[in-house]
C-alpha cells in the first residue's frame, strides 16, 4: 500500500530514477574490480614476481576507484534530488488538504499532531526515497552478481549456500511484522510529545500565571520518558533478530569453508575455485547482514507514510459543489431559513430565521455560549447547517463556490489570531497587494493608526504569534483594520470592541457608519451601545432567536433585550445622577 | 525587542567551538560503564569478526590440501562459535546503545524543556512558537544516532586504527610510513571541505526552522487564512519557503557527500604508491609475507577512517542542531529566583508600590515612579488609556518581570527576595488572552490547584456563573477541548479561565479584563457573586466597563505610567478631575452612539 503511494510520487521522475538505479548497478559491479585487483597483486605480483603488472592493476584499480565515486556521488544527488521533490510534493500536498480542511479537523485534531506529520513523518519518508529504495537496490544487485558468479563457478555448492537463505528471509519476515507496531508506537509518542511541548510553549503565560512550571515538567517528562522506552521497546525487537540475522550471513562462509572444502578433497573442485568462491564470499555476506538494518527503515518508513496517507484522504464535510456558482461580487443579501445546527448530539442552533437585505447591519445579541458566532459561521460556510439552508443574494450558499462565498465576506473573528509579520503585513493579509495607504487607512477607520504610530517602528513593528505584546484593545483594532480593508460585500464583526474603551469604540462607530450603509454587516455585541442602531437586532438565547426588531421595538417589548438595556443604561444613569447631581 | 518571523534567518549568537562537544560528552559521562562495555564488546566482535579470514585461510592452506576432514570440521564449528560470539556482542551493543542513546536524547530535551519554562514572555514573544518546538523535539532527536552508535564506533574505530598503526609499526617502520603518506592530503582536503560544509549545514537549518515556524503558524492560523480567502497566497509563500529548503538541501548534500569519494580515492592511491614501494624494495629488507601482510593491513587502517569520515558528516549534521539546543539551554532567564530566595509565607494581602520604575526595552519607561499602597482585602481598579501602563503594573505584582528600580513588597516583603513558585502560587491571575489546554474542562480549570477535588473544581464554576454552561454540554466537565479551546465560545472560556484563577484560591486575584467577551446578564449575575469572591482577598481589577469599577475600594487612574489620581468613586467624581471626564464622556458617549 504505502509502496504504491510513494510510487505515484516517484513516477514523474521514473527516468531519473532509472538513470540513479543503472548507475547504481554500475557501481556495484566497479566494487567488485577493487578486490579483484588486490587478489591478482597478491597472486601474481608478489607471489610470482610478475612485477610488469603492477602499474597495470594500480591504473585499473585507482581508474575504477575514481570511476566509482564520481558516479556513485553523481545518483547519490540524483536520489537527493528526486526525494527532495518528493518531498516537497507531498509536503505541499500536506498543505493544501490542511487549508481545504473545515474548522471541525482544527477543533478535533491538536496541532502538535498535524506537525509531527508535516517534520517527523515525512522525515521518515524522505529518508526512504532518498537512501533505501538505492541501498535495497544497490546490496540485492552486489548479492545477485555475486550469486551469479558462484553459480558460473561451481553450481551445487552455490546451491548449498544459498540455501541458508530461506531461513534469513523468514527471520527478515518475522522482524519486519514484528517491529512495524513499535514505529508505529514510536510515531504515536512522538505525536503525543509533539503535542506537550507545543501547548507548552503557546500557553506560556499560563504556566507562569500560575506557577505551574513544575507539574508541566512532570507533564513532559512522562511523554519524554515514554518516548524512550518506545523506542527501547523497538530497539528490543532489533535485538532479537539483527544478530541472529548477522550470524546467519555469516554462516555462509561456514558452509563454504566445509562443503567447499570437502569438495575440494573429493576433487569436484579446484582449490582455486574454491580461492575465487572465497573472494566472493563478502558479496553475499553484507547485503544479508544489511537486510535486517533496511527492513527497520523500510518499516519505519511504512508506519509514517500512512499518518501521512491518512491524513491525506481525509476528506472536508465542507465541500465545494460540483458545478459551484462562481459569481463575483455577491450583493449581500442573508436570509436564514429554518436553520438548525447540531455539533454531534448537541443542538447548538435551532430554527433561525431572519431576512437581512444587501447593506443593512443585523446585530446579534445574546447570552455567552447563546450561538451568535455559530450563525455567522455558517454564513460563512466554515460549517454546514444542519437543518433549513442560508441563502446569499438568493442562492443557497451551498450551491456557491465556497472561495468566492468567502471572498465577499470578511470577518474579524472573535478569538484573535495575528500572525508573526508586521503590523502591515497582518492588516494586509486578506489583500496582500493592498499599498501602504490603503493600509493605513484601513488601520485609521479601525482606531488603530494612533497607537501603532507610538511604536518605534510603527507599521513595520513585528507582533508575535497571536498577537502577543499588544494589549486585548489594540489586537481586536488590528483584526478590525484586517477585515476592513478586504472591502467585503458583507461585513461581520464577531465582539471585535469588546476590550476597546468606550471613546475609541465611539470614534470608530462614527468613522464605520458609511463603511456599513455599503455592505451588509453582522454585528455581535455585548453592550447595547454597538448594537442599538441595527436594522434589525437579533436576541439569542440557546440557539434560538427570541426577539428580534429594532432597538426601540425591542425595548417596548420589556424581555431581554430591555433588561440588558436597563442594565447598562439604567445603572449607568443612576450612578451617575447620584455622584453629580 | 527585535522580533522575529518566518521569513527571517534567526542569527546565531555562539560561534562554534570545541565547548559544544565536550558538553555533548558531558552528557554521555553517567553512562560511561554502560559505553565502556559496549567497545570491550566491539573489540571482542572484531577479534572474532578478524579471526573469521584466518580460519579461512587455514583451511586452504592446510587442511584442504593434506585431506584433513576432521580438522576441517573443528575449524567450521570454531567458525560457528565466532558467528555465535559477534552475534551475542551485536545483541548486546543494541541493547545498550539503545539505551544510552535514547537516554541522553531524553535527559538533552528535558534539559531545554526546564530551561523554556524559567524564560520570560519576552522571549516567546519574539519568535515563532513554530522555530521554539522543532528546537525542544525534532532538533534533539537528530542526535540520537550520532549519540548512540555514532560515539561507539568512532571509540572502536580510533582503537582498531591505532593497533593497526601499531601492527604495521612492528612489522616494517619504512611501509609505515609509507602508508600513513596519504594522511596529510586527506587532512588538508578535510580542512578545506570542513568550513563549506559547516556553513551549509547551518544555513540549511535555518531555513528548516523557517518552513517549521510557517507550517505551525498555518496551522494555527488557519481560520483566519480560510475565513480571508488567502489559501493561494500561504500556498504560494510556502512553495517558496519549499523551493528554498530544496535549493539549500541540495547545496549542502553535495558538499556532505564530496567527503566519501576523498577518502575512497586517498585511500586507493595511497594503497597504489605503497605497492610501488614496496615491490621495488622486495629483496632490499622488505620480504614478500611482510609485504602481504602490508596488502591487507592497507585496508584494515583506511577502512575506519573511512568510517571516521561518516562519524565526521553526522557530527557536522549535528553540530548546526547542537549549537541551537545549547543555546536554548544557556538563554538566561531575565527573572529568576535569587541566591538564599526565601519561601513567601502565606500572603495576607497588603501590596505597596515604592517608587517603581520599569521599561520593557531600555530608554522607554512605562512606568516612571509609581507609588501605592492596598490593604489587606482592598479591591484596587485601574482605568486609563490604552497604553498607559494598567497591564504593566499588574504583571509587576506577580513579577514577571523586574523593576529597574524601587520595590514591590507584600506583606512588607521584598517580592524578588522570595522564590517566585511560593509567589506566584498564592496569585490567581486572569489574563486578556485565555488559553486553554487540551483535555477535559475539569482538568482546564483545576489546573491552578492540582489537588482539588471535583466538588471544588465545580464550586469555582458555579462562582464565576459558568456551571450552568457547561452542565449543558452532553459530558458536562468532561467535555473535552483542545489548545484553543475550539467549540468554546470566547465568553465561556473567559469563565473557565476565571475559574480558574479562582480555584487557586488566591491571596490576591488579577483581573485583566476578565469579563470583556462575557455577556451582561452573566456579568451581573458575576458581579454579585464577585464580592463575596473577593472578600478577604486583595484584588486588582484592569476593565473598561464602569459599572465593573465603581464598587472598588480604591480607584487608579493611570496616565503615562504615573497614577494621577486616586481615590474612592464618590471621591474621584467630587474631584471633577480625569476620572470624572472619562465616565462624564463614557456617559454622553453611550447617549450619542
Amino acid at each position: 500500500m504505502t509502496f504504491k503511494w510513494i510510487w505515484g510520487y516517484i513516477r514523474p521522475y521514473k527516468h531519473l530514477m532509472l538513470l540513479g538505479l543503472l548507475m547504481t548497478l554500475g557501481a556495484s559491479a566497479l566494487a567488485l574490480v577493487n578486490p579483484f585487483m588486490t587478489e591478482i597483486i597478491v597472486d601474481r605480483v608478489i607471489s610470482n614476481g610478475e612485477t610488469g603488472l603492477l602499474t597495470a592493476i594500480i591504473g585499473i584499480t585507482v581508474a575504477a576507484t575514481l570511476l566509482k565515486s564520481i558516479i556513485r556521488y553523481a545518483f547519490q544527488l540524483i536520489f537527493e534530488n528526486v526525494s527532495q521533490n518528493v518531498f516537497k510534493t507531498i509536503r505541499e500536498q500536506i498543505y493544501d488538504k490542511l487549508q481545504k480542511l473545515d474548522f471541525d479537523f482544527f477543533d478535533k485534531n491538536r496541532t502538535g499532531d498535524i506537525m509531527a506529520k508535516m517534520t517527523g513523518d515525512m522525515e521518515a519518508v524522505r529518508h526512504f526515497v532518498a537512501w533505501v529504495i538505492y541501498m535495497v537496490f544497490e546490496n540485492a544487485m552486489i548479492f545477485i552478481i555475486a550469486a551469479i558468479m558462484l553459480f558460473i563457478i561451481d553450481c551445487k555448492l552455490a546451491m548449498l549456500m544459498i540455501a541458508v537463505t530461506p531461513a534469513i528471509a523468514w527471520f527478515a519476515v518475522r522482524l519486519a511484522m514484528e517491529v512495524k507496531p513499535t514505529f508505529s508506537s514510536i510515531r504515536d509518542q512522538f505525536s503525543r510529545l509533539n503535542s506537550v511541548v507545543q501547548e507548552n510553549i503557546s500557553g506560556n503565560r499560563v504556566v507562569k500565571a500560575f506557577a505551574k512550571e513544575k507539574f508541566e515538567i512532570e507533564k513532559f517528562e512522562k511523554e519524554n520518558s515514554a518516548y524512550r522506552e518506545r523506542n527501547i521497546e523497538s530497539a528490543e525487537i532489533w535485538e532479537k533478530y539483527l544478530p541472529v540475522l548477522d550470524s546467519l550471513a555469516g554462516s555462509l562462509s561456514v558452509v563454504m569453508i566445509f562443503a567447499g572444502g570437502i569438495k575440494v578433497i573429493n576433487r569436484s573442485l579446484t582449490l582455486g575455485e574454491l580461492v575465487a568462491f572465497n573472494s566472493f564470499i563478502w558479496a553475499l555476506n553484507n547485503p544479508l547482514r544489511m537486510a535486517g538494518w533496511l527492513i527497520n527503515d523500510i518499516e519505519r518508513f511504512s508506519a509514517s507514510a500512512e499518518k501521512i496517507m491518512s491524513l491525506l484522504e481525509t476528506e472536508p464535510r465542507i465541500k465545494n459543489p460540483e458545478a459551484p456558482m462562481k459569481r463575483d461580487g455577491l450583493k449581500g443579501s442573508v436570509q436564514f431559513r429554518n436553520v438548525g445546527f447540531s455539533y454531534g448530539d448537541e443542538k447548538v442552533l435551532e430554527n433561525i430565521n431572519f431576512t437581512a437585505k444587501a447593506g443593512q447591519t443585523v446585530a446579534i445579541i445574546g447570552p455567552t455560549g447563546s450561538g451568535k458566532s455559530t450563525v455567522v459561521n455558517l454564513i460563512c460556510r466554515f460549517y454546514d447547517c444542519t437543518e433549513g439552508e442560508i441563502l446569499v443574494d438568493g442562492i443557497n450558499i451551498c450551491d456557491i463556490d465556497v472561495r468566492k462565498l468567502r471572498e465577499s465576506i470578511s470577518v474579524a473573528m472573535q478569538d484573535i489570531f495575528l500572525f508573526s509579520d508586521t503590523i502591515e503585513g497582518n492588516i494586509a493579509y486578506g489583500v496582500p497587494d493592498a499599498t501602504f495607504d490603503q493600509v493605513q487607512w484601513a488601520a485609521s477607520a479601525a482606531g488603530a493608526h494612533e497607537f501603532i504610530c507610538g511604536f518605534p517602528d510603527g507599521y513595520d513593528t513585528i507582533v508575535g504569534e497571536r498577537g502577543v505584546g499588544l494589549s486585548g484593545g489594540q489586537k481586536q483594532r488590528i483584526a478590525l483594520a484586517r477585515a476592513l480593508l478586504k472591502n467585503p460585500s458583507i461585513l461581520i464583526l464577531d465582539d471585535t470592541t469588546s476590550s476597546v474603551d468606550l471613546e475609541t469604540e465611539h470614534k470608530i462607530q462614527k468613522t464605520l457608519k458609511s463603511f456599513y450603509r455599503d455592505r451588509t454587516t453582522f454585528i455581535i455585541a455585548h453592550r447595547i451601545s454597538s448594537v442599538k442602531n441595527a436594522d434589525l437586532i437579533l436576541v439569542l438565547d440557546e440557539g434560538r432567536i427570541i426577539e428580534q426588531g429594532r432597538h426601540q421595538e425591542l425595548l417596548n417589548l420589556k424581555g431581554y433585550y430591555y433588561n440588558v438595556f436597563v442594565n447598562q443604561f439604567g445603572d449607568f444613569d443612576s450612578v451617575y445622577e447620584q455622584e453629580v447631581v | 525587542m527585535a522580533r522575529n518571523k518566518f521569513d527571517i534567518d534567526e542569527e546565531l549568537t555562539s560561534p562554534f567551538n570545541m565547548e559544544h562537544a565536550l558538553r555533548l560528552l558531558a552528557y554521555l559521562k553517567p553512562y560511561k560503564a554502560k559505553i565502556f562495555i559496549t567497545v570491550v564488546l566491539m573489540l571482542i566482535s572484531n577479534i572474532a569478526a578478524l579471526s573469521g579470514p584466518y580460519l579461512i585461510k587455514i583451511a586452504i592452506d592446510e587442511f584442504i590440501p593434506q585431506k584433513n576432514i576432521p580438522g576441517l570440521g573443528l575449524l567450521s564449528v570454531i567458525f560457528l562459535l565466532t558467528l555465535i560470539i559477534s552475534g551475542i556482542c551485536l545483541k548486546f551493543r543494541i541493547r545498550l546503545m539503545s539505551e544510552v542513546g535514547h537516554r541522553v536524547v531524553e535527559n538533552i530535551r528535558s534539559d531545554i524543556f526546564a530551561n523554556l519554562q524559567k524564560l520570560p514572555f519576552a522571549y516567546y514573544d519574539s519568535r515563532p512558537h513554530g522555530k521554539i518546538l522543532v528546537r525542544v523535539v525534532n532538533y534533539v532527536n537528530s542526535l540520537s544516532d550520532l549519540l548512540s552508535n555514532g560515539i561507539i564506533n568512532l571509540i572502536t574505530d580510533l582503537f582498531s586504527l591505532l593497533v593497526t598503526v601499531g601492527y604495521m609499526l612492528y612489522i616494517d617502520v619504512r611501509l609505515t610510513l609509507v602508508s600513513l603518506a596519504g594522511l596529510p592530503p586527506l587532512v588538508i582536503a578535510v580542512f578545506l571541505v570542513k568550513d563549506i560544509q559547516r556553513k551549509r549545514m547551518q544555513a540549511l537549518s535555518m531555513k528548516q526552522s523557517n518552513v517549521n515556524a510557517y507550517i505551525h503558524e498555518s496551522i494555527c492560523g488557519m481560520k483566519v487564512t480560510q475565513s480571508f480567502g488567502r489559501e493561494n497566497e500561504n500556498f504560494r509563500i510556502f512553495s517558496e519557503l519549499g523551493s528554498e529548503y530544496r535549493k539549500y538541501w541540495m547545496s549542502f548534500v553535495s558538499s556532505l557527500f564530496i567527503m566519501w569519494p576523498i577518502i575512497e580515492n586517498i585511500s586507493v592511491l595511497g594503497a597504489g604508491f605503497l605497492y610501488l614501494v614496496g615491490i621495488s624494495q622486495l629483496g632490499k629488507g622488505v620480504s614478500v609475507g611482510v609485504l602481504i601482510a602490508f596488502v591487507s593491513y592497507i585496508w584494515r587502517f583506511w577502512m575506519p577512517i573511512t568510517n571516521l569520515g561518516n562519524f565526521y558528516n553526522a557530527i557536522i549534521n549535528a553540530m548546526a542542531y547542537l549549537e541551537r539546543i545549547f543555546e536554548t539551554i544557556d538563554e538566561k532567564p531575565l527573572v529568576d529566583n535569587l541566591p538564599g530566595a526565601v519561601d513567601m509565607p502565606a500572603i495576607q494581602g497588603y501590596v505597596e508600590f515604592r517608587n517603581v520604575s520599569f521599561g520593557y526595552d531600555e530608554g522607554e519607561k512605562i512606568l516612571k515612579g509609581v507609588s501605592f499602597k492596598a490593604d489587606k482585602g482592598d479591591t484596587i481598579a485601574l482605568v486609563g488609556p490604552t497604553g498607559a501602563g494598567k497591564t504593566t503594573i499588574v504583571s509587576l505584582i506577580s513579577r514577571f518581570y523586574d523593576l529597574d528600580s524601587g520595590t514591590i513588597l507584600i506583606d512588607g516583603e521584598d517580592i524578588s527576595k522570595v522564590t517566585l513558585e511560593s509567589l506566584r502560587s498564592q496569585m490567581g491571575i486572569m489574563m486578556q488572552d485565555t488559553f486553554i489546554f487540551s483535555g477535559t474542562i475539569m482538568d482546564n480549570i483545576r489546573y491552578s490547584r492540582l489537588d482539588a477535588s471535583d466538588e471544588e473544581v465545580i464550586e469555582a464554576a458555579k462562582a464565576v456563573k459558568a456551571h450552568d454552561f457547561i452542565s449543558g454540554l452532553k459530558d458536562g466537565y468532561y467535555t473535552q477541548v483542545n489548545e484553543r479551546g475550539s467549540r468554546l465560545s470566547t465568553g465561556q472560556r473567559q469563565l473557565i479561565s476565571f475559574a480558574r484563577a479562582l480555584l487557586a484560591n488566591p491571596r490576591i486575584l488579577i483581573l485583566d479584563e476578565a469579563t470583556s467577551s462575557i455577556d451582561t446578564k452573566t456579568e451581573l449575575a458575576l458581579q454579585e457573586g464577585l464580592e463575596r469572591l473577593l472578600k478577604g482577598r486583595t484584588s486588582f481589577i484592569i476593565a473598561h466597563r464602569l459599572s465593573t469599577i465603581k464598587n472598588a475600594t480604591k480607584i487608579m487612574y493611570i496616565d503615562k505610567g504615573n497614577i494621577v489620581e486616586h481615590g474612592t468613586h464618590a471621591e474621584l467624581m467630587r474631584a471633577k478631575g480625569a476620572y470624572y471626564k472619562l465616565f462624564s464622556a463614557q456617559y454622553s458617549l453611550l447617549e450619542a452612539m
